[in-house]
C-alpha cells in the first residue's frame, strides 16, 4: 500500500514537471500543446484538400485526411514523447523513491491526453462544419486508439532501454520510421491496394489502427483485411516485450 | 539503524569488474553520525547511493530503519531544465510535505534571490551546493546521506551549514563522505573506512581517520 501511494505521488509530481518545462516556459503554456498538432493538421488537411479532391472514402478530403493522421498520432506522438521519458528525467532519477517505470507511466499519462484533446478538437470541427452525415461509432475509435497506445507504449519501453545501450540503434530505428507515416494508410486505402502488395502493406499494425479507427466515423466503410486478432496480439506481444525489457534492465535504466 | 547482511556490489565499466563492497556484513545504530574514509575511486559515492536505496545491491540485502534521505552531493539530482523553486516542488511532492513551506525554507536558506527562478542549470557549483543541502535540511530524516557537499561554499556559507546541521544532528544522523578529514572529524563519532571490497568499523572516529591515512601511506 505504501508503495502504490509513494508511485502514485511521484506520477503526479512527474506530471506537474513534465507540464512544467514542456509548455510552462511560453505564454499561453499548455494552449499551445493543443493548439500545435491541430493547426498542423488543419494546415495539412486544407492543403491536401488543395491537392486531391476526391477522397478514398466519403466526401470529405478532411475528414478522411484528419481521421488517418489523428489515429497515427495516438502511436507516433506517444512513442516519440516517451523514447526519452527516461532519459529526460535522469537526475531525478537520483531520488530513491523515483522509479524509472513512473518516468513513463507519467509521459504516457500527458500524451494520451494531450492527443485526446487534439483529437476532439480537430474531429470535432471538422464534423461540425464540414456537415458531412457522419454517424460516429464509439466502441471502433476507442478500441483503435486504445490498441495503438498500448502499441506505442510497448516499443516505447523497448526504445527506452535500447536507446541507452545501443546508440547505433537509435539511428536505425530514427530511419525506419520516418516513412512510416506514408505507408501507414493515412492518404490511402489498404484496400484498393492490388493482391501481393496489399498483404505486404497489412503486415504494419498501424494500418490496422488506422482502419479500424476510421471503421468508427465511416459505417459503410468495409475495411477489408482488417485483423483485430492480429493487431491485439501485436499490441499486446509489443507491449509484453516492453515490459521485459524495461524490468530486465532497471540497472541500466538508473544508471548504475 | 541500518544494516548490511553479507552484501555485495560490483562496479562494472567496459568489461571490467571491479568490487565495491564483497561480502560485508555491518551495522550502523541510530544515534551515531558516520563517516565514510576510502580512497578515490574506492566506491564511497556509490555506497551512499546502496543505502539510500537508489541502486541495488547484488548480493545480500541492506535492512534500513528511519526515513533515509537521497545522497546529497553537488554533482546534483537537480534537472538542470527546471527552476531551483520548481526542483523544489518535486522533492516536496515525492516526500509528501508542504509544498510552500518548504519553498519558504529553501528560499531563505540558499539565499539564490532572483536565480531561485532560474533554471538549475545556470548556477555555479556553490549555487547547487546550497540548494541542495537547504532543500535536504527542509524535509525532515533520520539519516543525512552528504557526498562532500560541505567541501563547496564560501566560509560564510560553511558556518550556515553548521549551524543548521547541529540543530539537526540532535534527532538525526549523517553518513558522511569526505577527503577532508577535518570535516570528518567535526560531525561524526565514528568511521567506516571502505578499502578494496571491505567496509571495516571503527567506534571511535579517530581510529577509523588513523586506519584510513595508513591505507593512504601504504599505497
Amino acid at each position: 500500500m505504501g508503495y502504490l501511494t509513494t508511485h502514485l505521488r511521484v506520477v503526479g509530481a512527474l506530471l506537474v514537471r513534465e507540464m512544467a518545462t514542456r509548455f510552462g516556459s511560453k505564454p499561453g503554456g499548455y494552449v499551445w500543446a493543443l493548439l500545435d498538432p491541430a493547426a498542423h493538421i488543419l494546415l495539412m488537411t486544407v492543403i491536401f484538400q488543395a491537392i486531391a479532391r476526391a477522397p478514398a472514402l466519403g466526401t470529405s478530403f478532411a475528414l478522411f485526411f484528419a481521421t488517418g493522421y489523428i489515429a497515427f498520432q495516438f502511436y507516433q506522438a506517444v512513442t516519440g514523447y516517451l523514447n526519452a521519458a527516461v532519459k529526460a528525467n535522469k537526475a531525478l532519477l537520483s531520488y530513491p523513491n523515483v522509479a524509472p517505470i513512473d518516468t513513463i507511466v507519467a509521459r504516457f499519462l500527458l500524451q494520451m491526453g494531450t492527443t485526446s484533446l487534439v483529437a476532439l478538437i480537430v474531429l470535432g470541427t471538422i464534423v461540425a462544419t464540414v456537415r458531412v452525415d457522419t454517424n460516429i461509432h464509439w466502441p471502433s475509435i476507442l478500441e483503435a486508439v486504445g490498441l495503438a497506445c498500448i502499441f506505442g507504449l510497448g516499443v516505447a519501453m523497448v526504445n527506452c532501454v535500447l536507446f541507452l545501450r545501443y546508440p547505433l540503434y537509435e539511428q536505425v530505428f530514427t530511419i525506419v520510421n520516418r516513412p512510416l507515416f506514408l505507408i501507414s494508410g493515412v492518404f490511402f486505402l489498404p484496400d484498393s491496394i492490388p493482391a501481393p502488395y496489399r498483404d505486404l502493406v497489412l503486415i504494419n499494425p498501424l494500418v490496422h489502427i488506422i482502419m479500424g479507427f476510421r471503421k468508427g466515423f465511416y459505417p459503410e466503410y468495409r475495411a477489408i483485411g482488417l485483423d483485430m486478432d492480429y493487431l491485439y496480439g501485436i499490441a499486446f506481444l509489443t507491449l509484453f516485450a516492453g515490459m521485459l525489457v524495461f524490468t530486465l534492465s532497471r540497472k541500466t535504466l538508473r544508471n548504475e | 539503524m541500518i544494516r548490511f547482511e553479507q552484501a555485495t556490489k560490483y562496479a562494472r565499466t567496459k568489461g571490467i569488474k571491479k568490487p565495491i563492497i564483497e561480502d560485508a556484513s555491518l551495522t550502523l545504530n541510530r544515534g551515531k553520525s558516520v563517516g565514510l574514509l576510502g580512497r578515490n575511486g574506492a566506491g564511497k559515492s556509490t555506497l551512499l547511493r546502496l543505502i539510500a536505496g537508489a541502486i541495488k545491491l547484488d548480493k545480500g540485502r541492506i535492512i534500513r530503519r528511519g526515513k533515509i534521505s537521497w545522497p546529497l552531493g553537488f554533482a546534483g539530482s537537480f534537472q538542470p531544465s527546471m527552476t531551483g523553486e520548481q526542483n523544489v516542488r518535486f522533492v516536496a511532492r515525492i516526500y509528501g510535505v508542504d509544498t510552500e513551506q518548504l519553498i519558504g525554507y529553501v528560499e531563505d536558506f540558499a539565499e539564490l534571490g532572483p536565480f531561485f527562478q532560474a533554471p538549475v542549470g545556470t548556477y555555479s557549483s556553490g549555487m547547487k551546493a546550497r540548494l541542495a543541502f537547504g532543500l535536504s535540511m527542509g524535509v525532515n530524516f533520520d539519516y543525512y546521506l552528504v557526498d562532500e557537499i560541505t567541501a563547496v561554499g564560501d566560509s560564510n556559507f560553511k558556518k550556515k551549514c553548521q549551524a543548521v546541521f547541529e540543530t539537526r544532528l540532535q534527532d538525526s544522523d549523517v553518513v558522511m563522505v569526505s577527503h577532508s578529514t577535518g570535516t570528518i572529524r567535526e560531525y561524526c563519532d565514528c568511521g567506516v573506512v571502505l578499502e578494496k571490497g571491505k567496509m571495516t568499523y571503527y567506534g571511535n572516529v579517530e581510529d577509523a581517520i588513523r586506519a584510513h591515512d595508513k591505507n593512504m601511506k601504504e599505497s
